[in-house]
């Protein structure tokens, strides 16, 4: 079976974002990018389903890694390719695409490399769109199972246990199948250093929207991007009767 | 000189930054607490495939620059310092074994240290000879089949714990430098014994011990050729001292960053503690000195790939980058106040780990004696 792992490049975790002087969007100058952490915990889960296939006699053969994005995200791909990836897809674009033109990309790599199983991070933390892996199963006709905290392949069904408000529903999807994973599903490993090395042995392809014949032209456009409001400091209030009343009154909690 | 790292160079220095901050670091105070080995610390980057970063692919190393490898050094000693100096002792044994080794003891030894199956110590220093290597005691007598090694040694990091030691003694007491050998000694040879760690103003997390030595070896336990234990330990601490300042950088700038966040929650009076120029300035000094530093370390690291001479620049990373280690995790306690030499904090904890730094693997005066001979010698 071939896993399909789509990833985005998205500003670390760890960066505190500025929003630009021009309010166009984040700054993006000098900032460290890395693998949405979605994404990571998406190739983890492909990797341990190829590593389970090993011991089990064969239900993940290969992983391809594919990712949507600017000639810089090969870092991310090679990041894939050094946690357990095969080999690599880089769609081109240095545009900011919508989830649609996305998933309309993702459709056409799908055509191509025709896997059984597509696992995506369930959103972005930049975008925090939280559309892709549901537009892709719109567009291929596929089942989809979101959220997903337990994966197990079983034959040509996946039986996915989906995050729920309050509890976890399970469900049996045909394959192919799309998957996206919610925080649950696994530990991501850390890419060892020798890995890391061999990663750059590794095949990466690189794709451009025209080439598949994928117009990623919006209807979308993003007006106006700011910093959230700083917290205005409190106040002191004299006695419990003052208290109560700004509740009912300012707050209008109570 | 080039100061570029390569992509994979790049993603290995990111990667074993994680593991420093996410694994080691949470473990570095227990381990200072307790006096303890560092023991999961150096698994988890036996586990990264860190062992072996100052070796060739060859030898089951890494295969990275001298610049990759010191950025590694600097983010685990930032991380635990304990940590960087039982990994950089295990460095000076896999650097001793890859100089002076014979090729069979290099194909032996170096790819089962590099994965982090083996750990390694350096046994150099001893009670009555420190600076000068020349002064020591320890013996190697030819035995029928072997070596007989009778002598002391002391301050050896990771001894106990360690798969092997290289192990420097004397095969000619009356050859001075020219007659030191080094030997490999495996773990569980009979006739070693080792005292109770040593208690240490700081690195307590990595243990060091006293060995009593009267054992006996076999002759393949010469590394390499007989009397060219001198050249080797010296050519290893040319390499080392790059690391030593690297770990320098890693202290520094952990006591830094924990200093920047600080000053701006501190308040005193009506301001943050930043918003005053004492404090301004001294975290500007603190900058300047951990950058020249960082320069100076580059150079170093740079210059060891390129097979010329290098020990003027390692041992002028090393003097400077140990003293503003010294001068910055001080810096970085006072501007903590009564905070920073609590052991709540890691403040107190960098001043004491960064003190070792201007004495091991050559003392600051030793640095300066290397120096100014280099450049005497130059300018003769």
């Amino acid at each position: 079976m071939k896993v399909l792992a789509c990833i985005k490049r998205v500003v670390d975790y760890n960066v505190k974002v500025r929003v630009k002087a021009d309010n166009s969007g984040v700054d993006l100058a000098n900032v460290k990018m890395s693998m949405n952490p979605f994404c990571e915990i998406a190739v983890e889960e492909a990797v341990r389903l190829k590593e389970l296939s090993i011991k089990e006699g064969g239900v993940a053969t290969e992983i391809v890694v594919v990712c949507i994005g600017p000639t810089t995200a090969q870092e991310q791909l090679r990041t894939a390719l050094a946690l357990g990836a095969d080999r690599a897809i880089l769609v081109e674009s240095a545009e900011d695409l919508t989830s649609l033109a996305v998933a309309k990309l993702l459709k056409a790599v799908v055509d191509k490399e025709q896997p059984q199983l597509m696992i995506l991070g369930k959103q972005a933390i930049d975008s925090d769109n939280n559309q892709t892996g549901q537009m892709l199963a719109a567009l291929t006709g596929y089942g989809q199972g979101t959220f997903a905290s337990k994966v197990e392949v079983a034959g040509d069904k996946v039986v996915v246990t989906r995050e729920v408000d309050g509890g976890a529903q399970t469900v049996s999807l045909s394959l192919p199948a799309i998957i996206t994973t919610d925080l649950r599903l696994n530990e991501p490993r850390y890419a060892s250093l020798p890995n890391i090395m061999k990663a750059k042995k590794k095949p990466l392809e690189v794709l451009t929207p025209e080439a598949l014949g994928v117009s990623t032209a919006s209807t979308n456009k993003t007006l106006k991007v700011e910093a959230p409001a700083a917290r205005s400091a409190g106040i002191k209030v004299k006695s419990v009767a003052e208290l109560v009343e700004k509740l009912k009154t300012e707050a209008k909690v109570i | 000189m080039n100061f570029e790292m390569t992509a994979e160079e790049l993603a290995v220095v990111d990667s074993a930054e994680q593991v420093a901050r996410e694994v080691i670091q949470p473990l570095a105070q227990h381990y200072d607490e307790t006096e303890s080995f560092c023991l999961a610390s150096i698994r988890a980057l036996g586990d990264l495939g860190c062992m072996g970063i100052n070796l060739p692919e060859e030898y089951g190393g890494l295969g990275i620059g001298s610049l990759a490898m010191s950025r590694v050094v600097e983010a685990v000693a930032g991380a635990c310092a304990s940590t960087a100096s039982a990994m950089t002792a295990h460095f000076l044994a896999t650097d001793s074994i890859l100089l002076g080794g014979t090729e069979q003891q290099k194909q032996e030894w170096l790819p089962r240290a590099a994965s982090g199956e083996l750990l390694g110590a350096f046994a150099l220093t001893e009670p009555a000879a420190g600076s000068n290597p020349a002064d020591m005691r320890s013996r190697a007598a030819r035995e029928e089949g072997g070596w007989r090694i009778r002598g002391s040694k002391h301050y050896i990091t990771n001894a106990k714990e360690a798969d092997f030691i290289v192990l420097y003694v004397k095969t000619d007491a009356d050859a001075g430098h020219k007659g030191i050998s080094a030997f490999m000694v495996p773990r569980g040879t009979a006739g070693i014994s080792f005292s109770s760690p040593e208690k240490t103003m700081g690195l307590r997390g990595s243990t060091i011990y006293e060995l009593a030595l009267d054992c006996w070896l076999p002759e393949s336990a010469l590394l390499g050729v007989e009397g060219q234990g001198f050249n080797t330990a010296m050519a290893v601490l040319d390499r080392g001292r790059v690391e030593v300042a690297a770990m320098s950088l890693g202290i520094a700038n952990a006591a830094l960053q924990a200093s920047l966040s600080w000053v701006r929650e501190r308040q005193i009076g009506p301001k943050p503690l930043a918003a005053y120029q004492g404090t301004q300035w001294r975290l500007a000094d603190m900058y300047a000195q951990l950058e020249s530093a960082r320069m100076l370390t580059m150079k170093a690291a740079a210059r060891r790939d390129s097979g010329e001479r290098f020990s003027l620049d390692s041992a002028t990373a090393k003097l400077v980058a140990a003293e503003c280690a010294g001068f910055i995790t001080d810096a970085a306690l006072q501007l903590h106040g009564g905070y920073g030499y609590s052991r709540d904090l890691p403040l107190e904890r960098y001043v004491r780990d960064a003190r070792i730094l201007r004495i091991f693997e050559g003392t600051s005066e030793v640095q300066k004696i290397i120096i100014s001979r280099a450049l005497l010698d130059a300018t003769r």
